[in-house]
Order: structure tokens, then C-alpha cells, then sequence
């Protein structure tokens, strides 16, 4: 089973897109079970219309596809389109991006936003190693403030081509168990294997962020680590099934 | 055949980053790569440095395989000549510099002043390039722009952001070179060809701490031809090489 846990449909105002047929042609070559999918951000701004047209996506494909409902905090009625999004549309988990909505990882304008996820137990990912904004122990200051909220940081907590944010993004996953790491552009394999010599596979979970980065190379990224396989198969989908709660209903 | 132009040996403690000789060259094996260029993460910054001299043993234990370059803190009261006994006496082949571990700007005339020392080896200078303050591609742009003659190899294609400003370089700056390391993304060593040419991208993986089995995979991931991919795996590094003067 393999599960890529952040993908993304839609056009950005970045320029890039993604349609579903291109993701989900690129899922079956490269066998690829199941993914999660966060919106981009559009040229309009405007999330609301992002996650209404990605929802729409996503039930048609409801066999391969899941949704992340992606919120700007700034906006007033954040948790009211948390609800709207967990509630009517089925999406698994909170996408919030502190680089392209602009605030920082421990800003308290999020607390009503986590009081609200924190009654669905379905996890937050939040775009990590942005300098100034959510760098991992920024993402970890979060996590101390919501135990019990589960929150993935992507690119392994660190955006740092010289290796600089590793230790970080390890003491993040000392202080705070409820922090996970996604894989996409990790490019320190051996970040990788130390964090899984350290805290076993249950804390790293396989993602692409395709279109941002290369789905073929970052499967196998995950697929090379020095591994047990059932180490692996953890790592590559077993995780995500249980913390995006699969085959458990959500309170409302 | 492929020649890996990045890789590390050291023992730092201070970093936690413990990779004697036999990491790289057991992962070397793996990937099928038959030498390697190596250096350390530690930067010298006189003659006998042991920086240095782990590199000097490293490749006198295994001259087959590991190909040694020094790294030097320009600011080091003997830069120039531990440059010179690295080259001129050690028989290394290039200069690897890395601001951010320095904290040094990549233009300033200590760094100008080795990279001539450098050319005048024809021995080749890589710098850390990233995106990071001190190792931004236009820092580095402007160090090989003040000194023409150096052959100035810049490592990650510019990392995770910067890659653009890389690409950006290959007209203006026919002395730069770009090696594969660490990027994410193979689509770029595909552009980095088309930008700055074939003969002018090299195969690196920054091993150990990146997967070099895996970063060959990722150039076969950028849809070379197999004459591209011959001369970024081997024959671009192999000629940098075989260029250097050791007695000058």
C-alpha cells in the first residue's frame, strides 16, 4: 500500500498546475495506492473557490483521492470553513502553507482554527523550513500549544541545501510526539535513517508535493532508505492510513 | 563509468557528522561509482591543517578510488599556503570553498586571491552554492566574474530556490560549471544542460549524507541522451582533472 500523503490540483498563481488525470496517470505508473490532495493557491487568492473545485474533484475520484481543506488564518471565518471542509466535503486533514498565506507557524491567530481541528482527530500538515515564518521549532512551538492535534511537517521539517536545519528538525521530534515528517525534498538520506534509527518509522511519512517536486524521484527516495521492508511499507503508506484515521467516521 | 565530483570525509564531532573514508567508498560500491572526489566539512586554514591531512590520508589509503580536494578558510593566516601544499605538494585537484561554515563573502579579495592561486594550478574551485546568505548564486557570480580565470564549479545547481539565478549565469559566465548535488529536482539538470551545455554539468551526490545511488538516479530521471549523460557522470569531471598543473 502506498500512500502519497501531499499532492496538489488545480493552478497555482505560481504557474503550476496539475490536473487529476495527469496525477492520477502518474499514481498507476508509478503504483501508487491512494493520494491526499491540497489546492493550490490560485491567482484569484481565493481559497474558498480552491477547496469548493478541489472537493468536486475529489468525489469523483473518492477510491483514489482524498481531500486537505487548505485555510488562510487571516480569513475571520477559518473555522467555520474547517468545518465546512471536514464536515460536508470529507477532507482528512488541515493544509495550511505559512509561506504563501504569510504568517508564522506559532501565531495565535490559529488558536481558534486548532481548537476546532482538535475536535475531529485528523492531522494538520503545514508547510515547514521557511525562514522566518515556519521553521521547525516554529512548527514545534505549535505542536507543544496542541498535543494532541498530530502535525506533519513537510520537507522533513528543513528547506537547507547545506544540512543546517537537521538538527532542528530532530530536537522538534525530541520535544514534541506529536510531530511527524513528511519526505518531499529531503535530500540528506541520511537525515532520513537517523530519524528512523531514532524514533522508529512511525514518524516519517512518505509525500511528493508533486508538482513541486518529481513524484518518480521522491518514491524513490522513500523506497531507497537502508530499511526493513516493513519499515518501508510503514513509511510509504501504513502511517498515513492510521493517522488520516481511514475506516474511522469523524465526530461533528 | 562515473566519476562523483562531491563527496565528504570527516569526522566532526562538534556536527555529529562521522564519515570516515570506507562510508563513501561502501556507498561508492553500491552505486557503481568508480572514484570520487572527496573533502572534508571542516575547513583548513594553514599548512599541515588537519583538515587536510585526513583528506591526504584518505587518498593514500585508497588512490584508486578517492580523489582529494582541499577546503580552505580564505581568512585563515595560511590560506595560500595550504592551498599551495595541497596542490603543489599533496598533488590534490581543486579547492573547495564553503562561505557559510566561514562566514566569508564569496567576493571579497581573500577568497579572489585563492581562487587565482587556484587557476594558476588550473585546478578547478567549487562552492557550496545555495540559498543561504554567503553562498547565493549571485554571491558566487560575482566572485567568478572578479576572476575570469578560475574554473568555479558551483555545487546544488543553486539549491532549493535559487536554481533560476543559476541558470540564469550560463551565457554571462562561460567559467562556471554546475554540479548535480542535493537539488530535489531532476527537471533542472535537464535545463542546466540546456543552459549552460552539456560540458558543463557534473555528477555529483554530496554522498554520504545524500544517497549517491540515489542521485544517480536522478540524473537518469532528467531525460539525457546518452552522450549528455556520459559527459555529466565522467568525462566533464575527468577532463577538469587530468587539466591540473602541480608544479607551477
Amino acid at each position: 500500500m502506498t500512500f502519497d500523503l501531499r499532492t496538489f490540483i488545480g493552478e497555482s498563481f505560481d504557474g503550476r498546475k496539475q490536473n487529476v488525470e495527469d496525477l492520477l496517470r502518474s499514481m498507476d505508473e508509478l503504483k501508487i495506492d491512494m493520494a491526499l490532495v491540497c489546492p493550490f493557491r490560485p491567482l484569484s487568492y481565493n481559497l474558498h473557490e480552491a477547496n469548493l473545485s478541489l472537493a468536486g474533484v475529489i468525489a469523483k475520484h473518492a477510491d483514489r483521492l482524498l481531500g486537505a481543506v487548505r485555510i488562510d488564518p487571516w480569513q475571520p471565518d477559518a473555522p467555520k470553513i474547517l468545518q465546512r471542509g471536514v464536515e460536508e466535503h470529507g477532507c482528512r486533514a488541515l493544509f495550511l502553507n505559512p509561506w504563501e498565506e504569510h504568517f508564522r507557524a506559532d501565531t495565535p491567530r490559529l488558536d481558534p482554527l486548532l481548537q476546532r481541528l482538535n475536535t475531529y482527530h485528523i492531522p494538520l500538515i503545514i508547510t515547514t523550513g521557511y525562514p522566518w515564518l515556519s521553521e521547525a521549532l516554529q512548527v514545534c512551538s505549535l505542536a507543544l500549544q496542541w498535543p494532541e492535534i498530530p502535525i506533519v511537517m513537510t520537507n522533513g521539517g528543513q528547506i537547507n541545501i547545506s544540512g543546517l536545519g537537521q538538527a532542528d528538525a530532530t530536537l522538534a521530534l525530541h520535544k514534541a510526539p506529536n510531530l511527524y515528517i513528511e519526505t518531499a525534498g529531503v535530500y540528506r538520506q541520511d537525515f532520513l535513517e537517523e530519524t528512523l534509527q531514532m524514533f522508529g518509522p512511525g514518524r516519517i511519512l512518505y509525500g511528493s508535493g508533486v508538482p513541486y517536486f518529481d513524484q518518480r524521484y521522491e518514491l524513490l527516495r522513500a523506497k531507497y532508505l537502508k530499511a526493513t521492508r516493513e519499515q518501508i511499507n510503514a513509511i510509504l503508506g501504513e502511517n498515513t492510513l492510521k493517522l488520516l484515521g481511514l475506516g474511522r467516521s469523524i465526530p461533528n | 563509468m562515473i566519476i562523483d565530483s562531491h563527496t565528504h570525509v570527516d569526522e566532526v564531532e562538534a556536527w555529529g557528522w562521522t564519515d570516515p573514508p570506507e562510508a563513501i567508498i561502501s556507498l561508492m560500491d553500491e552505486a557503481q561509482i568508480e572514484k570520487a572526489v572527496i573533502m572534508t566539512y571542516r575547513d583548513a586554514d594553514r599548512p599541515g591543517d588537519p583538515a587536510t591531512m585526513y583528506i591526504r590520508s584518505a587518498v593514500q589509503k585508497y588512490p584508486e578510488r578517492l580523489i582529494g580536494y582541499v577546503r580552505i578558510n580564505p581568512h585563515g593566516p595560511g590560506a595560500l599556503d595550504a592551498l599551495d601544499e595541497a596542490i603543489g605538494v599533496f598533488r590534490m585537484k581543486g579547492l573547495k570553498l564553503h562561505p557559510v561554515s566561514y562566514l566569508g563573502f564569496p567576493y571579497e579579495e581573500a577568497t579572489l586571491r585563492l581562487m587565482r592561486r587556484a587557476a594558476e594550478y588550473h585546478a578547478p574551485v567549487l562552492f557550496h552554492t545555495g540559498d543561504e546568505a554567503f553562498a547565493l548564486p549571485e554571491q558566487v557570480a560575482e566572485a567568478a566574474r572578479r576572476c575570469p580565470e578560475a574554473t568555479v564549479i558551483m555545487a546544488h545547481l543553486g539549491g532549493y530556490a535559487h536554481f533560476e539565478a543559476v541558470l540564469a549565469l550560463a551565457d554571462e559566465l562561460p567559467n562556471v560549471l554546475v554540479d548535480t548535488s542535493a537539488i530535489p529536482y531532476p527537471w533542472v539538470i535537464r535545463q542546466a544542460v540546456d543552459a549552460f551545455g552539456p560540458e558543463r554539468v557534473l555528477y555529483a551526490s554530496d554522498g554520504p549524507g545524500c544517497l549517491p545511488a540515489l542521485e544517480v538516479e536522478k540524473v537518469r530521471l532528467a531525460g539525457l541522451t546518452k552522450h549528455e549523460e556520459n559527459l555529466v557522470y565522467f568525462e566533464n569531471i575527468n577532463r577538469i582533472l587530468l587539466g591540473v598543473q602541480h608544479d607551477i
